[in-house]
């Protein structure tokens, strides 16, 4: 919709708001909210809102409210708003922030509170509420609020732009890193502030501490890695620094990059630049081409050889997939060599399939319509393949609300990746995938016209709407059997290596928890090497969690992927998965806060401890009968996990009330 | 309260409604609030004058409202709702000594003797009956399918139930069969029936003051009891001659002075008016709010100066723009009923909520996943808003809603 018309929309809602009595303020409330939170996320709407906001103040959109003296608000609260309200209080809380950035700006007076204490109020509701701001909305508030989850994103961004740095640096530098210890695929957010951040430095905000120098470290590794492009000199005047350098310089070039890679996860430009001037520039190079190819990714020996046994391929590759507006694939290609896959017979053979691939117009189309016009649709589909192959664990959701399609492609990618790529192939070119049930073919067949899940990698806008109806169609093959559906759909839709038994903790007409103590006995003598016989986990498997919130009120049901499970440095005994939501670091309360990074975790992994783990888990799969004699577990710490689970999701399910179905 | 103009009237507004009196609240007519003892409180606490009265007990202390509002120096009463229409006809009968206002609101809050009385006027009705019991529907069901020359088998044209005495589609049923007529609850006799009128239906808010029109809207139903829109489209609108004269019919048959006056009307296949009914009171579906956002006036405070005995020809002249001419655009509203039988949550449907007309909605999440089966019209679970240049556009895009799902 025109901005125009949505401001026109609004003017008429505030004015009747501006107009009625006190009394009936609340009557005219919803309207302004309701607008207005549309028209932030249109071009330039936040803007038309701040610069609204003292209108909408004294208008009475706070009228009856605590937000009405914003000198008594508690920035500690505001997340718990955002987690917690409904839509309105939600939007309530953003145009509060907006009328308090105005306040803090000197352009609104208001009784009771200065522009400083605004300004100090806004910085600290910044700084706990970053993630808003990194990742989008995650799924509990997408789930609650809808679009409105959109509206806080936009409504944060625009605040960040809007009040000083140094406040808030430290922490938000932190934020950033804790994101790229996860490595995601899709980085846009995160480069996003990281340009925040450089602009800010540059007009000199942001003072000189540790946290200042940290940021530029941030800022550098993304914008000018190396010697020669520590200016930023732009691509044209880079590339022809490049002719003139000895081998010296090239090989300290290529050891900065790949440093600076490695150690945030982030891929400059520049890197890609290097990386194909390296691969398809024409004439002697100073330095064996193979040894500053592996240096410039970083590899070691193992992904040197890779490297020097697929030379062609990786050529290729980088010729089709590294591009300007793809850099960041330059790290997955790394991974993806660092993996050994390529030693897997079908692997290469199918990513030459890949190179040569023609895409069906839909999905030339598709792909041109998601990433614009930067890349052509084949590169972009290249370099997502290249993506999701060297990183299976940076997959993300985006903003879709299901999550099975995510884990599939991750648990394929990291498993299965010529099968992957085999899906991959026959969407891109065919616009139908066939998948089997119970020997029965399942087509996607009509996907391409759905919903497209956006904000995520190419592989995901492309495959997830096949896998979301395919997904779809076996769930109604499963409608009547009286039981979880997943029970049957998991294994046939990932692979012959999930557990073909299933264990649900909860009876699916009723919501309420059944044989409860017996699955946790039955995942405790599965999974925890202490009592299966110390058998590790062989293939990713797919299990089912509870997630709750910060209070541990249940929120939905959410597929996860269990990877490993092992001690970490404090000897506890730790579960390691995967969670295909945008951002694995989550408070589940409780205590039970998933770890992303310094317990042992892998880039990508996310962790928690066993019983933990545990206490949110409702189904998973293992095979029938165990190789080895397991034994019993603790009785103690099964009472905990217990314990645990039913003083938050599974609270009120003893007595079986309804659930609320499907997953999220 | 706001300032009051001493030289205008002095009015009593029947019923509780938070709307009304904040637009009464700013216009510039004293007023006080009659209104049940539930809602004193509230009021004493706004600053919203009130007196406290039950309307729903009708005893041998009915005169000592009008007495005490004749004493207090009110002018005239507003009946707000149905329920108080009548005791405005009684209060006014007092207030402005013309006994001849009791016995013209009883019309307005009996069907069947609204239409009697129409009928006499020279007015087109349908054909209509008053049924006792299940025998009395049955009997007219088949009489009116005879007349109709259906056979034995042919599916049957449908009548229509409507209680006496309830406001708009409120105690509605359509009948079609003898399973239909079984369903009806006994508690539900006497009401009135009616053949079906197979044409456009719409309505019409009328401002009348000294006998005369002067201001009519036509709302366009775009499907009874979903959506509705004004002004209506130039299809309709071409009709605004024949309406206008058979509102004047109403007021002449009727013998309205002053106040506001929402009637119903078909037009058939070939061109013939029916009158359906006409209540004498805001409508509902939010229609006031519908006219605002089009004419940019307030249909709560004009329907006070259409009563207001002491309000002068120069200022309704200043006070109504010009009708379809002046409007800026076209308003309507959609009420949304859930299509599914077990709902989850609320989901505004994406090519609703980026439509350029879309304007806001106030439904809630639900409270309940279980959707309760709907009898007769039943009530729909909130209002969306729209608002646009077109017409046609915003007519297609209130039929499309009905086929969208808002609660999944």
């Amino acid at each position: 919709m025109e901005s125009r018309q949505l401001i026109d929309k609004l003017e008429y809602a505030l004015e009747q708001l501006e107009q009625a009595r006190p009394f009936n303020k609340v009557r005219f409330r919803p309207a302004v909210l309701d607008v207005g939170g549309r028209l932030a996320c249109e071009p330039g709407g936040v803007d038309v809102l701040y610069r609204l906001a003292a209108r909408c103040d004294r208008a009475g959109v706070f009228a009856d409210t605590p937000w009405d003296q914003p000198a008594c608000l508690l920035p500690g609260l505001v997340r718990n708003t955002l987690e917690q309200g409904d839509r309105q209080t939600v939007l309530i809380e953003l145009f509060s922030q907006l009328r308090l950035l105005a306040i803090s700006n000197g352009v609104y007076m208001h009784g009771g509170i200065s522009a400083e204490q605004a300004r100090h109020f806004l910085a600290q509701v910044m700084a706990l509420n970053l993630d808003h701001l990194l990742s989008g909305p995650g799924e509990t508030m997408r789930a609650r609020l809808g679009r409105t989850g959109n509206t806080v994103s936009v409504v944060f961004r625009y605040l960040l732009e809007n009040i000083g740095f140094a406040d808030i640096l430290g922490s938000l530098v932190h934020e950033v890193r804790r994101i790229m210890s996860q490595r995601p695929l899709q980085v846009d957010s995160v480069k996003s502030m990281i340009t925040q951040i450089a602009l800010a430095r540059g007009r000199g905000e942001g003072g000189a501490g540790t946290a200042a120098a940290d940021a530029d470290r941030l800022v550098s590794s993304l914008f000018g890695p190396t010697q020669n492009c520590a200016d930023d000199p732009g691509v044209p005047l880079y590339r022809e620094r490049l002719a003139q350098l000895d081998a010296d310089a090239l090989q300290g070039e290529a050891n900065a990059f790949a440093a600076a890679m490695h150690e945030s996860g982030l891929v400059s430009d520049y890197h890609a630049v290097f990386l194909r001037w390296l691969a398809l520039e024409q004439g002697e190079l100073p330095v064996a081409r193979d040894s500053l190819l592996a240096l410039a990714l970083g590899l070691s020996s193992t992904g040197y050889d890779v490297l020097r046994t697929f030379h062609s391929l990786v050529t290729r590759l980088i010729e089709g997939a590294v591009q300007l507006g793809t850099a960041q694939c330059v790290y997955s290609l790394a991974q993806l060599l660092e993996s050994g896959m390529l030693y897997s017979a079908p692997v290469a053979p199918a990513l030459w399939r890949q190179i040569d691939l023609r895409l069906s117009p839909r999905c030339t189309e598709l792909l041109a319509a998601v990433f614009g016009p930067q890349v052509s649709p084949a590169s972009r589909l290249l370099a997502g393949t290249v993506q999701v192959l060297g990183q299976p664990l940076g997959i993300g959701q985006g903003n879709n609300p299901t999550c099975q399609a995510a884990r599939a492609i991750s648990m394929w990618a990291s498993n299965d990746p010529d099968y992957l790529l085999h899906l991959i192939s026959r969407a891109a070119h065919f616009d139908e995938i066939i998948l089997h049930f119970e020997g029965e073919a399942v087509s996607s067949a009509g996907a391409s016209g759905g919903a497209v899940p956006l904000d995520t990698d190419p592989v995901s806008v492309l495959l997830v709407p096949h896998l979301d109806l395919v997904y779809r169609r076996m769930g109604e093959l499963c409608a009547g059997r009286g039981d979880d559906p997943h029970r049957w759909i998991n294994p046939e839709l990932h692979g012959w290596w999930v557990g073909r038994q299933c264990f649900l903790a909860v009876d699916i007409h009723t919501g309420g928890l059944r044989d409860y103590d017996a699955f946790l006995h039955r995942f405790y003598c599965s999974y925890h090497p202490f009592y299966n016989g110390n058998q590790p986990i062989i293939h990713p498997q797919p299990a089912g969690l509870a997630v709750t919130d910060s209070t541990g009120a249940f929120v939905g049901w959410h597929a996860i992927t269990l990877i490993r499970v092992a001690l970490d440095s404090d000897n506890t005994m730790r579960m390691y998965f995967f969670n295909p939501n945008n951002d694995s670091g989550q408070d589940w309360g409780a205590g039970v806060k998933v770890s992303t990074q310094g317990r042992g975790e892998r880039h990508g992994e996310a962790s928690l401890p066993f019983p933990q783990l545990a206490s949110r888990l409702y189904l998973f799969h293992d095979d029938t009968e165990a190789l080895v004699p397991t034994t019993t577990p603790d009785a103690e710490e099964l009472a905990a996990v217990k314990e645990m689970a039913l003083s938050s999701w599974a609270a009120g399910r003893e007595v079986g009330l309804t659930p609320e179905r499907g997953h999220n | 309260m706001g300032n009051f103009d001493r030289n205008k009237g002095y009015v009593a507004i029947l019923g509780w409604s938070l709307n009304a009196i904040d637009a009464i609240d700013r216009f510039d007519r004293r007023y006080v609030i009659v209104a049940p003892s539930w809602a004193e409180d509230y009021a004493n606490r706004h600053d919203i004058p009130f007196i406290s009265w039950n309307f729903e007990r009708l005893n041998e202390r009915s005169m000592e409202i009008a007495q005490r509002l004749k004493d207090e120096g009110v002018d005239v009463a507003i009946p707000l709702y149905e329920e108080t229409v009548e005791w405005a006809g009684a209060i006014n009968a007092v207030l402005l000594d013309n006994p001849r206002l009791m016995g013209q609101s009883l019309l307005f809050r009996d069907k069947a003797l609204m239409k009697r009385r129409a009928q006499l006027g020279g007015i087109r009705v349908g054909i209509f009956e008053e049924a006792q019991d299940k025998g009395d529907v049955i009997r007219f069901l088949t009489r009116v399918n005879q007349a109709l020359l259906k056979l034995d088998g042919d599916p049957n044209d449908p009548i229509h139930l409507k209680a006496f005495d309830k406001a708009g589609c409120l105690g509605h049923r359509v009948v079609r069969t003898a399973e239909d007529v079984d369903n009806i609850p006994d508690e539900e006799f006497p009401f009135l029936m009616e053949s079906h009128l197979d044409g456009w239906e719409f309505a019409v808010e009328a401002f009348i003051k000294n006998g005369k029109i002067h201001f009519m809207n036509i709302s366009e139903y775009v499907t009874l009891g979903y959506s509705v829109f004004v002004p209506a489209t130039p299809d309709l609108e071409k009709w605004r001659p024949r309406v206008e004269e058979e509102i004047q019919k109403l007021i002449d048959t009727f013998e309205i002075d002053f106040g506001f006056i929402h009637p119903e009307y078909f037009v058939t296949s070939d061109g013939k008016m029916y009158f359906g009914e006409v209540a004498y009171r805001p409508p509902g579906f939010n229609a006031f709010e519908l006219i605002e956002r089009a004419y940019g006036f307030n249909a709560y405070q004009a329907m006070v100066m259409m009563f207001d005995p002491k309000t002068t020809d120069e200022e309704i002249e200043a006070f109504f723009p010009k009708e379809v001419v002046d409007a800026r655009g076209h308003a309507g509203c959609f009420g949304v009923y859930p299509r599914r039988r077990v709902v989850n949550e609320l989901k505004i449907p994406d090519a609703t909520e980026n439509h350029a007309y879309f304007e806001f909605h106030e439904l809630q999440s639900p409270m309940q996943n279980k959707v309760p089966k709907r009898s007769a019209f039943g009530t729909h679970w909130g209002l969306v808003y729209f608002f646009g240049d077109d017409p046609y556009q915003l007519r297609d895009l209130l039929k499309a809603q009905e086929e969208l799902d808002y609660y999944v």
